[in-house]
């Protein structure tokens, strides 16, 4: 979040080889017993979203619900697969979500590299500036974009969610990427130029095909992140323009009668990148972590 | 094949060059985040509408109004979900790393799972909890009424006394992943041998726990509670789809007052006003967390 979060990242990134400490039996069972409570509390809610997304209606609205599915179907699925505003929603999301991991990792790697390889007067001013902008509240940033983008035609276009979605995702990148580059030695750069090449070739022949999974790890958590917003798209953009979070809810909240099972159907379909790619991300986690790569 | 160095090869130097490369990320910057904060807290000078061309000087005017009338209310609202949102967060997902921790069966793959509801999209888990608390065909009062705890179903995030707890339950469920990862990454350098010492010289668990674990990971959770208490402070998604910061303004915390001040009531005006004192109370509470962050790098 600011140039200084890097302290969990060291005692977070350096596990032990020690293994934890062995517990006596009690120990084991308080364990478990925390895991299987704190356990109902985090899949309960997961096991019912689940369990919406594939039950018909007439079990669905009924009171006291069923907490043991007896019918199963599909058709909540087959309503989604049918509506064309959500698949305009859908298709948006992606656009959007690409093009802003796109243009955000190549903007911030020349700034990580920056940060990371050079060392010049005002260096850690800029780093804490660009990382602590992070903090700055989005309802107020998004009161002069909308002016700004109203003023300049931008409105419900995608250039006004990307470089909306760039206001968060450019600070994580920069230091994730940063991250990636300190781990880059220095001989290696510093050889290349020894033999002849320029500062850009350094960049382009050397570093970047270098960092290829540093690149690519970046660019997939500013996906991620673009993916999840609510409040730009919600504000930035109408119907044609607008990516699935803000979609999902004008579609089917405030009407007088949510279907809620199709809404949780679009719930399970709306999360599935994100998981996979966290699952791609596992080994980037703890650095995602701690450089807000989700914020809270 | 080595050519010779030329004049030309070093026409920069290493420190001029290190920061043009900052500028393309600066130029983008200040466009999109810099001049947009100015611009917004500048509004607050104004009486400005969203939707009408024109502005107005009118001095501290909007101040002297917000303060008056939302400010009070709304700072309670957020004080409110910011404490209790990090408090519950963080115990549950304390007590969850200390567990997995352990030598417990599958604890690498429930580390994984654990981490599902911080995962999935903000907007995701509004719906996951606005159908949980339904007030009709919900969970929630499906179970408490068949355990006979209520009589009659309630309306969870209909009533005042009730909506700013649901909303926070709903948020805490989607914070305390991240706050489980991050101690269980701090519990993971605590040395062992420390344990062993300490269980060898006759201290139990509660004692070792509070000799040994709690002042090694004094630093994370430092930085995790903080960066909590932030995220809060400004939390937006959660809130608006559950309640849209109602009933009756019970659940309006800042980021919800300054968005439907602005884009709801178009008086940016008084939503600038809002957002400056907003903002400085944020800015106070990033001061404490750089200061504390920078202790902790240096010892």
């Amino acid at each position: 979040m600011t140039a200084t979060v890097h302290a969990p990242t060291q005692t977070a990134t350096t596990p032990a080889a020690v293994p934890p400490p062995r517990r006596r039996r009690p120990g084991n069972l308080g364990a478990a017993a925390t895991v299987a409570v704190i356990g109902v509390f985090a899949f309960g809610p997961v096991y019912w979203l689940l369990v919406t997304a594939f039950t018909p209606n007439d079990d669905v609205f009924r009171f006291p619900p069923r907490l043991w599915p007896e019918h199963f179907t599909l058709e909540h699925f087959a309503n989604l697969a049918d509506n064309a505003v959500l698949g305009r929603y859908l298709v948006n999301s992606l656009i959007v979500s690409s093009l802003t991991a796109v243009l955000t990792v190549l903007v911030s790697a020349y700034t990580a590299y920056s940060f990371s390889k050079f060392r010049y007067r005002g260096r850690r001013s800029l780093m804490s500036l660009i990382l602590a902008s992070q903090m700055f509240p989005q309802a107020l940033l998004l009161i002069t974009l909308y002016l700004v983008f109203s003023a300049y035609g931008l409105l419900n276009s995608y250039l006004a969610l990307i470089l909306s979605f760039t206001t968060f995702t450019l600070p994580l990148c920069v230091w994730m990427l940063k991250g990636f580059f300190d781990t880059i030695p220095n001989e290696l750069l510093e050889a290349a130029k020894v033999d002849g090449a320029g500062q850009g070739s350094v960049i382009h022949r050397i570093l970047l095909p270098v960092s290829l999974p540093g690149l690519v790890a970046t660019g997939l958590f500013a996906f991620i992140r673009g993916w999840n917003d609510f409040i730009f798209a919600l504000t930035l953009a109408g119907p044609a323009k607008q990516t699935l979070p803000p979609g999902l809810v004008n579609t089917y909240l405030g009407e007088f009668q949510a279907a809620w099972p199709d809404l949780m159907a679009a719930s399970l379909v709306v999360s599935l990148p994100v998981v996979i790619g966290f699952a791609v991300l596992q080994r980037y986690l703890v650095a995602g972590l701690t450089s807000g790569a989700v914020k809270g | 094949m080595t050519p010779l160095p030329t004049a030309e090869r070093r026409p920069l130097s290493d420190r001029t060059f290190g920061f043009l490369l900052t500028l393309p990320a600066l130029v983008l910057f200040g466009a999109i985040v810099f001049y947009p904060l100015i611009g917004s807290l500048t509004t607050s000078l104004f009486e400005q509408s969203l939707v009408q061309p024109g502005r107005e000087f009118v001095g501290l005017g909007n101040f002297r109004a917000v303060l008056d009338d939302q400010f009070w209310p709304v700072l309670w609202n957020t004080i409110v979900f910011t404490g209790l949102g990090t408090i519950a967060p963080f115990l549950i997902g304390f007590a969850l790393a200390l567990a997995l921790n352990t030598r417990l069966p599958g604890r690498a793959l429930l580390r994984g799972a654990f981490l599902f509801p911080w995962v999935i999209p903000g907007v995701v888990v509004s719906f996951a909890w606005l159908w949980i608390f339904n007030a009709n065909y919900g969970l929630l009062n499906g179970i408490l009424v068949r355990l006979g705890l209520i009589a009659e179903p309630v309306s969870w995030l209909g009533d005042p006394d009730t909506a700013m707890y649901a909303v926070i339950i709903a948020k805490t469920w989607a914070s305390f992943p991240w706050i489980m990862v991050m101690l269980l990454a701090g519990l993971q350098t605590v040395p062992g041998v420390l344990h062993e010492a300490a269980g060898m010289d006759g201290a139990g668990v509660l004692r070792r726990f509070w000799h040994v674990t709690l002042p090694h990971l004094r630093g994370i959770i430092g930085i995790v509670v903080l960066l909590e208490i932030i995220w809060n402070f400004q939390h937006f998604d959660t809130i608006y789809v559950l309640t849209g910061g109602g009933p009756a303004g019970a659940t309006t915390t800042f980021a919800v007052a300054v968005y439907d001040t602005a884009f709801k009531g178009f008086d940016l005006g008084r939503a600038g006003a809002l957002g400056a004192l907003w903002l400085v109370l944020l800015l106070v509470l990033v001061v404490v967390y750089v200061r504390f962050a920078e202790r902790e790098e240096q010892s």
